[in-house]
């Protein structure tokens, strides 16, 4: 891959790889492997892309694509995702909720179905529920009642673990 | 005050570093973990170790003075290399960049097809790999005489009263069918079995996200 093709058509939309790939992994080392490995997918099917939609658009449908169907067996024990705890002398408070919220967000994604975790990102992507249709390759009119449900389910989990 | 999921999320990736991409070196050379990639791997490596061994066993055959077995082997072999090639050329043409139900609908049908199609070959294969090593050593010379032959005179010594048609004891004939139905019975589980162990996982994987798909489509 050239790094002009890495630099212009993948960084810039590295913040959708990364979202994505952190709900289907659990650990860092896995989370690099899919990272990759999305990348170089792009750069293989990039000739496929036949502008009818967005190049980010088509990003997200082949990461989400890639994410779907890895071969890697998920390591669920060591070297969980340490890159949002930043030391503690490093951090202020604010910044220290997020994270840690954001990780829990993170980790409650990770229980949902394969499909659920793709549904939920691409909303809290705010993505609309056509284009989440889109992506996902089914029907609009049952994606919200899908959003709903997996918000409360996400909410239910998220208060377990803070309570 | 509590925060909701969307403003978690937002806040979440404002103020931290969880968007910094990881540093990706020498990409194009690292091994992939892609299914499609590792299906394409894995039947290339296949085809070229079926091809090697079937000529190998072809030259074999004709010094060790069976190349009935080596012809058919031979044969049965490029005829199967030559299905999976065209099996191999589809896999290409399944659109990454399609909706997630449009791709793993593509990848499903050309999963079933090719195993479809290797089950019913699977069922010929053994068979046909049996019956060639019996005709190869039937034919086989000994001493100036087919080495079957050879073995019916032997076999006529101790036993006179045995039945034969064509010239072969019934009991042989009987017993080289039931091995032959046997490998076509258990052809496709011995296929299915070798499938299972590799990708069974993948499989279940993806039988289990067509049905999430088709439940969110109905």
């Amino acid at each position: 891959m050239s790094s002009d093709f890495y630099k212009t058509s993948i960084l810039p939309f590295a913040g959708i790889i990364i979202k994505l790939c952190r709900a289907y992994t659990n650990s860092q080392e896995d989370f690099d492997d899919y990272y990759q490995e999305v990348c170089l997918q792009i750069w293989r099917s990039k000739d496929n892309f036949r502008e009818e939609s967005q190049w980010s658009t088509w990003v997200y449908r082949i990461s989400l694509n890639v994410c779907l169907t890895l071969l890697k067996k998920n390591k669920k024990k060591d070297q969980y995702f340490v890159s949002d705890s930043l030391p503690i002398e490093e951090t202020e408070e604010n910044y220290a909720f997020s994270n840690e919220a954001l990780n829990l967000l993170y980790d409650a994604i990770r229980k949902l179905s394969e499909i659920d975790r793709a549904i939920i990102m691409l909303y809290l992507e705010e993505k609309s529920q056509k284009e989440i249709a889109e992506i996902i390759g089914t029907n609009p009119n049952n994606i919200g009642v899908r959003v709903k449900r997996i918000k409360i389910r996400l909410k239910k989990i998220l208060d377990g673990k803070i309570n | 005050m509590e925060k909701s999921i969307e403003n978690i999320w937002k806040e979440g990736f404002l103020k931290s570093d969880a968007l910094v991409a990881p540093k990706i070196n020498n990409l194009y050379n690292q091994k992939s973990i892609h299914v499609i990639d590792k299906f394409k791997s894995m039947f290339k490596i296949n085809l070229i170790a079926i091809i090697a061994f079937s000529f190998i066993f072809l030259i074999i055959s004709f010094f060790a003075g069976i190349p009935i077995t080596g012809v058919i082997f031979f044969v049965t072999l490029a005829v199967l290399v030559f299905i999976n090639k065209k099996l191999l050329n589809n896999l290409a043409k399944i659109d990454l960049g399609a909706s997630s139900y449009q791709y793993l609908k593509a990848f499903n049908q050309w999963k079933n097809k090719q195993i479809a199609i290797n089950i019913k070959i699977s069922r010929f294969l053994y068979p046909i790999i049996f019956l060639s090593m019996i005709l190869g050593f039937w034919f086989k010379d000994a001493e100036g005489m087919p080495l079957g032959e050879r073995l019916v005179n032997e076999v006529l010594k101790g036993f006179p009263d045995i039945y034969l048609i064509y010239g072969i004891p019934v009991v042989g004939i009987v017993i080289a069918l039931l091995i032959l139905v046997l490998l076509a019975f258990f052809g496709d589980r011995i296929y299915k079995w070798d499938l299972n162990i590799v990708y069974g996982r993948v499989f279940k994987k993806l039988e289990e996200l067509m049905t999430d798909i088709e439940n969110l489509r109905s």
